[in-house]
């Protein structure tokens, strides 16, 4: 046989070897068989002696040729039998996706604080300042500096937590308002403050009382605050927390450290006004007391009424969470049984 | 109070349903609702009983002929022991419907046709306890003969419209007919009309045989008395006394009731005194003395020398303004009557009444306030309608104990200011036409007014009072909404604030979730956490013994959530809570009020399922999250943890307090096994931080630095030493010889027991080493662990292995 057709027979053989094979090794063993310095095709070559010197460069580059050709043959085959041992290794490795997952968990915020928060932020937004406040307050604070003299009813001994003859628990928020005009310095431009935080009444607790609850209070004062302020701020609140087809609508009501005094009713979120449970068929819901800052209170604060106006007002969070989300016992914001708290994950 | 449509018609038109007037009053004014009195009711008709029979088989019985008018008398059976034959009375018609849903239908009763029913009062629709006390038992028979067959309603005012309203505290002007008719009169720009009670000429004379002694004139300013002599005491006429019972007022006779009317219609409680009850002919309105007794229907109050009595002699006959007792009482027998007018101080009367439990309307009118320029009037009418129904002889001139002139107010201010605080731009006469329609009057000059508020209002005070007035009654819902346009201002929390709403959102990361608890404690609360060593803060009038204290520890609120819990088989949990502790320095009256976080976890803290096993909370968890809290503070400050067991309630073994700089600034730790049993509470951790400590520390000056190029090398150390040596201690002083160089220390391995010598443990350290500049050698590193090792053997005699 000539040396060209040995090349050729091997070319072929190798070839259908490598066709054949089933596993990698078998196609390494063959790389390493047929092409290596100990294989056939090496051993041919020393052959090339024989050969007329003409003919060497042809039988050169078809020694060539075949190598490459059972190369390639070689790494076809084992790129297909790879590609299989992935397509198994894969399948071998499927899972049952619903399965449940390995528990990951973030806390849950509690309800009345993610109600503060989103309160606060909107009003962050306006450029108000976020106000902190005591808990445990002076009488003067609570209620000489809010227009409530010594014997208001509203000071009787049975609606307030007293410390001492001075000292008490706050009873609302408003407390807040004296100390927060006397630090403010009118030169640098218009008090806007809001302060949220807790609050104590002589209250037995039920469903709807609670001898702690939260307020924010909320105070502006500049020389140009009108009621028309105070309703276009209450009803963007109110469009922020309950929707943005909500309105407001202002009451006449009395408070001592305001005048006028309004309450603010939210039209119905649940029936949109028309008359449900919710709103106890009226198509409105009251949520909040405003108005504008009484004279006394401004004047009490070294403020000229003349020359100032201010408005204030005071939300409940237990009330807004109720409303909001149907909480109908207070006392569940309290207990904090965790499958209450976790309900509300992510709700603001 | 309600206001009955048909009375208020007397003053005003009214065109609107009692449905759109509340509506409207509520957004003008005052808070109301409609009130439709016997909306299902029907077929009642006045009856007039011809004939009385008994019946043949009952004892009890009647059987009665009624003409109600149609062609024939109707038969009904009756078993009201009053009805009587020529009686004017109520019958519900066969196909009559009673309040109750009841519907009449013809019938026998024990074989007798009966084609109705007679009706009493409470059957028709009048609240028992408002009726005449004669009608309780039985029919109500009218007093004067009626039509048969007419409708009841009117006449017995069972389907009167009303409207009720609930005032503010600052509106009592409206307490009383009088006042709510000019008040919705505004809303509607009607202005009432009212007539002015006259007395009878011919027996007003001056009597000098009754004097009035106020002793307390600052208390007292107005005190007026009128006396009527030779009165027949009866029945008031039937107009009044259905007003009174569907203001829920009981009609007794005609000197109360009459009494009582005048307090609704002018809204001015008014007293009258059998005056031949009296002991003296004098009344003498003064405090009382301690332990004084005082006699109502059927009680007897002790009085306190804060109570305002009338007396008469030594007697107590009224606690003023608020009840005139029975020792005076007018009855059906009483001659001679003193009608007694007067304002009372409305403090006085507020707290005496709530002393002795006793308010009623009359209290709550002169809690609130009554209009002092109708003391006067109001007398006049008492005195006049009494006259009409029980026929003086005589009446006296006031007999005055005290009396301030009425003033009214004046109020100045400036219609463009009013407009500036309402956001409006009404025009001088838009505004003087509003306060007009309230009744009030003004003078105008230019941009000045001057307002003249009637004694009526006596609410109104400063120009705010008039801004309201004219917001109100132009209407809220006119109102544009606009926002405050003054000079920018930048919105925001505090520093601390936004530090505290940080370390939340890492416990809310650490899976915790927050919880609000209450700020008052027990005592036994504040006494089992008094970690900061407070003196306590009590409340001076507790509602319960459950929260009587100031909190000083937020562990408590938590231990109390846990055990909640865990009650109902929520057995893994984690909590925080952020909120403030009170810590009262001896001798300060008031509490600091310092922020605190405090947080606690029990149970397992990774439950077991189809691909993890159980892992139980354990000291280093709670340890773990308190170390990524104390690293997100941001402190340049040297964190640190040291055994304690000073803690009552916390595990004398496993708790530590936590240290910045040296300063304790909190603890963490495992309950006490007791403790944990007395709260039913399953093994615990817990740890609470004082906020305000960490943010007073330094904060970090964090300066960019690249992450490392250079590999680092490690070592690792295995040491065999004395049990009781602190972790802690090793690294320090690992740290302290390992040199420049030494990156890190972890221990990876705590071995103690079998193998191991007595009292000793073996611990596994991994030391990371890494020059950022350059390449670290072998060489280099082994100086600094043989370093680290010889030191480590001088100082602790450990074994290295």
């Amino acid at each position: 046989m000539s040396l060209n057709d040995t090349l050729k027979n091997l070319r072929e053989n190798g070839i259908d070897e490598a066709k054949r094979a089933e596993r990698l090794q078998e196609l390494n063993d063959l790389r390493v068989n047929l092409l290596g310095k100990k294989g056939p095709i090496t051993k041919a070559l020393r052959g090339m002696k024989d050969v007329p010197a003409e003919e060497r460069p042809e039988i050169g580059t078809l020694a060539n040729n075949v190598k490459k050709d059972i190369q390639e043959a070689i790494e076809e085959k084992m790129s297909e039998l790879n590609k299989k041992l992935v397509a198994k290794k894969l399948e071998e490795e499927k899972i049952d996706v619903t399965l449940p997952a390995t528990k990951q968990t973030q806390g849950t915020r509690h309800i009345l604080n993610q109600t503060i928060e989103d309160i606060e932020q909107f009003f962050i937004g306006l450029g108000y300042e976020v106000a902190g406040g005591y808990e445990v307050e002076e009488d003067h604070y609570n209620f000489e500096r809010l227009n409530i003299p010594k014997d208001h009813p509203a000071r009787d001994m049975q609606d307030t937590f007293y410390l001492s003859d001075e000292l008490l628990m706050r009873t609302q928020t408003s407390a807040q308002e004296g100390r927060d005009m006397e630090a403010h310095d009118f030169s640098k431009g218009p008090l806007k403050m809001i302060s949220p935080g807790v609050v104590y009444r002589r209250d037995d607790d039920d469903a709807t009382h609670s001898h702690q609850f939260h307020q924010i209070e909320g105070l502006v004062v500049d020389k140009n605050i009108s009621m028309a302020d105070l309703k276009g701020t209450l009803d963007a609140l109110c469009r922020h927390v309950f929707g943005p087809d909500r309105e407001i609508r202002f009451r006449p009501s009395y408070f001592p450290f305001t005048e006028p005094s309004v309450e603010v009713d939210v039209s119905c979120f649940n029936c949109g006004g028309e008359g449900c449970r919710i709103c106890k068929y009226t198509g409105w819901i009251e949520v909040l007391g405003a108005g504008l800052t009484h004279p006394n209170v401004l004047k009490m604060s070294g403020i000229d009424p003349n020359e100032y106006s201010g408005m204030a007002f005071g939300l409940g969070p237990e009330r807004f969470a109720m409303l909001k989300y149907g909480v109908t016992d207070i006392r569940d914001f309290y207990l904090n049984d965790v499958r209450f708290l976790e309900q509300f994950k992510g709700v603001n | 109070m309600k206001i009955s449509v048909n009375w208020l018609k007397e003053y005003i038109p009214v065109t609107h349903t009692v449905e759109e007037m509340a509506d409207k009053i509520s957004l003008t004014g005052i808070e109301s609702g409609p009130v439709s009195l016997g909306e299902k009711l029907s077929g009642l008709v006045v009856g007039h009983i011809t004939s009385v029979k008994p019946h043949p088989d009952s004892d009890h019985l009647k059987v009665c002929m009624v003409d109600v008018g149609e062609s024939e008398d109707i038969q009904i059976v009756c078993g009201a022991p009053n009805a009587a034959a020529d009686q004017y009375v109520i019958v519900a018609l066969h196909g009559a419907h009673l309040p109750d849903g009841t519907k009449i239908k013809r019938g026998k009763l024990r074989g007798q046709e009966s084609n109705g029913m007679i009706c009493g009062l409470d059957e028709v629709g009048v609240p028992e306890k408002y009726m005449p006390e004669e009608f309780e038992n039985g029919i109500y028979v009218f007093d004067e003969p009626q039509k048969p067959g007419v409708a009841v309603y009117d006449l017995l005012g069972l389907k009167d419209q009303m409207i009720d309203i609930d005032i503010t505290p600052n509106r009592a002007d409206t307490l009383g007919m009088r006042g709510a008719a000019w008040e919705i009169g505004a809303t509607y720009d009607e202005k009432p009309v009212f007539k002015k009670p006259e007395l009878d000429a011919t027996k007003v004379k001056d009597m000098n045989d009754v004097t009035v002694d106020v002793e307390e004139k600052d208390l007292v300013p107005d005190y007026l008395i009128r006396e009527l002599k030779d009165i027949t005491v009866g029945k008031s006429p039937l107009w009044m006394q259905r007003r009174l019972w569907n203001q829920d007022i009981r009609p007794v006779n005609s000197v109360i009731d009459a009494a009582n009317y005048v307090m609704i219609e002018y809204g001015q409680p008014i007293q009258a005194y059998d005056l031949d009850k009296l002991q003296d002919k004098k009344l003498v309105v003064k405090f009382a003395k301690d332990g004084d007794k005082f006699k109502i229907a059927d009680e007897e109050k002790t009085l306190t020398h804060d109570d305002l009595i009338i007396a008469s002699g030594n007697e107590i006959v009224g606690l003023a303004g608020v009840d005139n007792g029975s020792i005076a009482a007018v009855d059906e027998n009483t001659k001679n009557v003193l009608l007694e007018s007067g304002v009372f101080n409305s403090t006085s009367v507020r707290k005496t009444a709530q002393r002795h439990d006793l308010r009623g309307d009359d209290s709550t009118r002169f809690e609130k306030g009554v209009d002092n320029g109708a003391v006067d009037e109001a007398l006049v009418r008492a005195t006049q309608l009494v006259d009409e129904s029980s026929n003086a002889s005589e009446i006296s001139n006031v007999i005055t104990g005290n009396l301030t002139k009425a003033e009214p107010t004046i109020i100045k201010g400036k219609i463009s200011h009013i407009n500036h605080l309402m956001g409006l731009q009404l025009t001088t006469d838009e505004i003087v036409k509003i306060l007009d329609r309230l009744g009030f009057t003004v003078d105008v000059s230019d941009d000045d007014i001057v307002v003249t508020i009637p004694t009526r209002r006596w609410d109104m005070a400063i120009e705010a009072d008039l801004v309201e007035e004219v917001n109100r009654i132009y209407g809220y819902e006119n109102l544009p909404n606009t926002l405050p346009a003054g000079m920018e201002t930048r919105g925001g929390y505090s520093a601390k604030r936004e530090f505290s709403n940080k370390l939340r959102n890492v416990l809310l990361g650490e899976g915790l979730d927050e919880v609000i608890n209450y700020s008052l404690l027990s005592k036994q609360e504040v006494e089992d956490f008094n970690v900061i060593k407070t003196e306590y803060t009590k409340l001076l009038h507790p509602m319960t013994e459950d929260h009587e204290y100031l909190r000083n520890s937020l562990i408590p609120g938590l231990v109390r959530n846990i055990a909640y819990n865990q009650a109902r088989k929520n057995d893994d949990l984690g909590i925080f809570e952020q909120a403030r502790i009170f810590d009262r320095p001896t001798g300060q009256d008031r509490p600091n009020e310092v922020e605190y976080i405090s947080g606690a976890v029990s149970g397992n803290v990774l439950n077991a399922s189809w691909n993890t096993e159980d892992k139980a909370a354990d000291f280093y968890y709670v340890k773990g999250i308190v170390d990524e809290l104390l690293s997100f503070t941001n402190a340049d400050a040297k964190f640190e943890y040291e055994a304690t067991d000073e803690y009552d309630n916390m595990h004398p073994g496993q708790t530590a307090k936590i240290l910045a700089n040296g300063q304790v600034i909190g603890f963490v730790g495992k309950l006490h096994p007791n403790y944990q049993s007395d709260h039913s509470v399953a093994d615990t951790f817990v740890f609470e931080l004082n906020i305000d400590m960490m943010f007073d520390l330094n904060s970090k000056n964090v300066q960019a630095q690249s992450a490392p190029k250079y590999p680092s090398i490690s070592r690792d150390l295995a040491i065999l030493v004395e049990k009781d040596i602190e972790n802690g201690q090793i690294v320090t002083d690992i740290f302290e010889n390992g040199g420049k160089y030494l990156q890190d220390v972890k221990i990876f391995d705590v071995y103690q027991g079998k193998n191991i010598k007595p009292n000793h443990k073996s611990l596994g350290y991994h030391l990371e080493f890494l020059n950022p500049n350059d390449t670290l050698t072998d060489d280099e590193v082994e100086k600094a662990f043989s370093l680290v090792k010889n030191s480590l053997i001088q100082k602790f005699n450990v074994e290295i292995r």
